[in-house]
């Protein structure tokens, strides 16, 4: 049985125990939305146990006690982290009756039982700076704020009553919606690769080297990479003229900006 | 060098070097145009309106805007540091696209008066705003190199060419020096290819060439023998020109300057051989190209200095060659090669930094349009050798076709600048 912290997510609790979702409902009247596939389908697959636990007013250490008796372990390394609670009331909700108000309300979508997450998106993106999205909806969507959190987003939730929660949504800086899908997925491929060669990286560290031996040194570093293996690199910048010789010699590269003056290179055999 | 952690070694931003480019490119195909309507002029004297206009907004519009430009990016670079000032670099490119049509429209209705002055004056003051830019950048920077030091000296020369430019233009109106302003023209024309051309493009080529040629060759020792031996040429040439009555004293510089361009392209003859990447693509052979292009004004400067000796007497057309195979030959070349190895990186680090990740983002080589960029080269080469036998034979046929060609090189290399630069994120 695997250990579940409170980042797992209620899907993969599902997954592992079906019936561990008679006993998440027990936990809270609020998680009987959990018995619609639909809402199960899209509730349990995007958020965790301390989502959930905000979203039915309950606390992570519950759903620990709950589920122990079902035989999860709890992982005790990484410490509950409680979401910072937004009691206080954003600015831009005091100037509400300034600015332009898009309405959105999913609930007939919901029970229809269609996936709203694709309209709400959408609106998203047609939301300039200054604008906001007032999204009536059964329950307070966590997983969505966080998301567009990530993409700029100012959020404040009001739980009108037990089925219904009217969120709003304003834009409070730019940030590159487009790219930051990107980064979402490619996290992912960047955790998935590195995983692929685990065990097998070579690793080099460029940062101190002056150009143009960064190129040099990788360049030889990899004449002899056997393949399957990888060449992990450290490097100040993006080696923007080592990308073709790379490409030229057959070999498949990911790069990962960390910061200005960081960014980490994983090169592999394209093949 | 020691990257302290978290230390910044920031590139610059795109748009302190971006404009340029454009700025240059456009410079380039105004003065193609201006060279079909004026084939003309050169079949005639060298200080012709026409010619006086194209050749300065070839050497200022064109060749020192994209190095003030490229330098910005790659100074930086050199001595691992960051740009001293971005604002010093717009207020650099402001100045120099305002003076420059000034100075050009001056040169071309040969009005000496305001648009002239006015133009000098603010290239003057936008090459002066480099110099301290670029001076400020080199000190503030961890690596003090050779490389570094020939950029600079470059730009110094620059500055007095310039600055001895404006003299000449005022020397039109107001008597400042003893003789006509014609008389100094070797003397700007000189310090300005010699100073600022020859020690920039040896300086920064010096580290480019073996870094897309992937050789590990490197000789610090040679390129301080270069340096030396480039700035006597100018010094002694200098002193010729105001104290030696013999004018045929001037074969002494002229050997030197041979000899430095001999070691120079010895330096690049050994990255080649040490080089690890063996295929040479197009951008890369153009600037190889440019290179031996060196050797063909000198060879010519030879045959005109002999020419003073034996005959007391200069050849117009080979003085009016030498100067086209300066402007539209050497220096033209290696803008066309390094152009299309330096701005699609530009492009490409201003598209797709700033996502964390990168694996499905195009190779940056990939901006460049392949077909622009075969019509550009193939263009180029056939319009410089019909133009520069045009002027030598003085048949105009040949310099219509060739400023032809050289227009379409222009629109192409222009064309695909502007590919470049309106490249959009493909993810």
């Amino acid at each position: 049985m695997s250990a579940i912290s409170p980042h797992t997510k209620i899907a993969a609790i599902l997954k592992e125990k079906p019936e561990a979702l008679e006993v998440i409902i027990g936990i809270s009247p609020h998680f009987n939305k959990l018995r619609n596939p639909l809402l199960r389908k899209l509730m349990a697959s995007r958020a965790s146990i301390q989502m959930a636990s905000k979203l039915g007013g309950c606390r992570v250490e519950d759903f620990f006690e709950k589920l122990r008796p079902l035989g999860f372990e709890i992982d005790t390394l990484s410490t509950p982290k409680e979401r910072e609670k937004e009691t206080s009331r954003p600015s831009f909700m005091h100037d509400l009756h300034l600015l332009q108000v898009t309405e959105l309300d999913v609930r007939p979508m919901v029970e229809g039982g269609h996936d709203p997450f694709k309209i709400i998106t959408e609106k998203i993106k047609q939301l300039s700076l200054g604008r906001v999205l007032k999204l009536t909806n059964s329950f307070e969507p966590v997983p969505l704020i966080e998301l567009l959190a990530k993409q700029g987003f100012e959020s404040y939730v009001e739980h009108i009553d037990e089925n219904c929660a009217v969120t709003y949504f304003n834009k409070a800086f730019e940030a590159p919606t487009q790219n930051e899908k990107v980064n979402h997925t490619d996290e992912l491929t960047w955790g998935n690769t590195l995983h692929r060669f685990d065990g097998k990286l070579k690793y080099t560290d460029v940062r101190n080297m002056e150009m143009p031996l960064p190129m040099f040194t990788i360049l030889e570093e990899l004449t002899d990479l056997p393949d399957g293996q990888a060449l992990f690199v450290y490097h100040k910048r993006i080696p923007v003229f080592l990308m073709p010789e790379l490409q030229q010699r057959g070999f498949k590269y990911f790069i990962k900006e960390i910061s200005e003056s960081e960014v980490h290179l994983l090169i592999f055999h394209s093949t | 060098m020691i990257t302290a952690p978290g230390h910044i070694t920031k590139t610059t931003t795109p748009r302190a070097v971006i404009p340029f480019y454009i700025y240059a490119g456009l410079c380039f195909l105004v003065a193609t145009i201006l060279l079909l309507f004026s084939s003309d002029a050169f079949q005639k004297h060298y200080f012709h309106p026409n010619i006086l206009a194209i050749t300065h907004l070839m050497a200022i519009g064109w060749g020192t805007m994209i190095i003030f430009g490229a330098s910005h990016q790659l100074v930086p670079v050199i001595v691992e540091g960051k740009l001293f000032s971005e604002k010093l670099a717009y207020v650099t490119f402001g100045l120099a696209a305002v003076g420059i049509p000034l100075l050009v429209y001056g040169f071309f209705k040969f009005d000496m008066g305001i648009p002239a002055k006015w133009g000098g004056r603010l290239v003057v003051i936008s090459i002066l705003c480099y110099l301290i830019n670029l001076g400020k950048t080199i000190t503030k920077g961890k690596s003090k190199n050779v490389h570094a030091v020939f950029v600079f000296t470059g730009t110094v020369w620059l500055f007095l060419t310039a600055f001895f430019g404006l003299a000449l233009v005022y020397n039109f109106t107001y008597p400042l020096m003893p003789h006509d302003s014609v008389h100094y023209l070797p003397l700007h024309v000189h310090a300005g290819v010699v100073g600022w051309f020859l020690l920039l493009v040896m300086g920064v080529g010096s580290r480019l060439i073996p870094m897309f040629l992937v050789s590990k060759y490197t000789n610090a020792r040679l390129l301080w023998m270069i340096y030396g031996s480039i700035n006597t040429t100018l010094i002694s040439y200098v002193f010729i020109f105001y104290f030696v009555e013999t004018k045929a004293w001037v074969i002494l510089p002229g050997i030197l300057l041979l000899l430095s361009i001999a070691l120079f392209v010895m330096f690049c003859y050994k990255a080649y051989r040490f080089r690890i990447r063996k295929q040479i693509d197009v951008p890369m052979k153009v600037s190889l190209l440019s290179v031996l292009m060196m050797t063909m004004p000198i060879m010519l400067m030879f045959v005109i200095i002999f020419s003073v000796i034996v005959a007391a007497r200069e050849k117009t057309s080979f003085i009016v060659a030498y100067g086209f195979m300066i402007f539209f030959g050497w220096i033209t070349a290696i803008i066309l090669g390094m152009t299309f190895k330096t701005l699609p990186f530009i492009v490409w680090n201003k598209v797709y930094h700033h996502q964390t990740f990168i694996g499905k983002a195009p190779n940056p080589k990939d901006l460049v349009h392949p077909l622009f960029l075969q019509l550009m080269t193939l263009c180029y080469i056939t319009g410089f050798i019909l133009f520069t036998t045009g002027i030598l034979l003085t048949l105009s046929l040949l310099l219509q076709s060739g400023a032809l060609l050289l227009l379409l090189t222009a629109i192409s290399y222009n064309l695909n600048v502007f590919k470049i630069v309106t490249h959009r994120s493909a993810l």
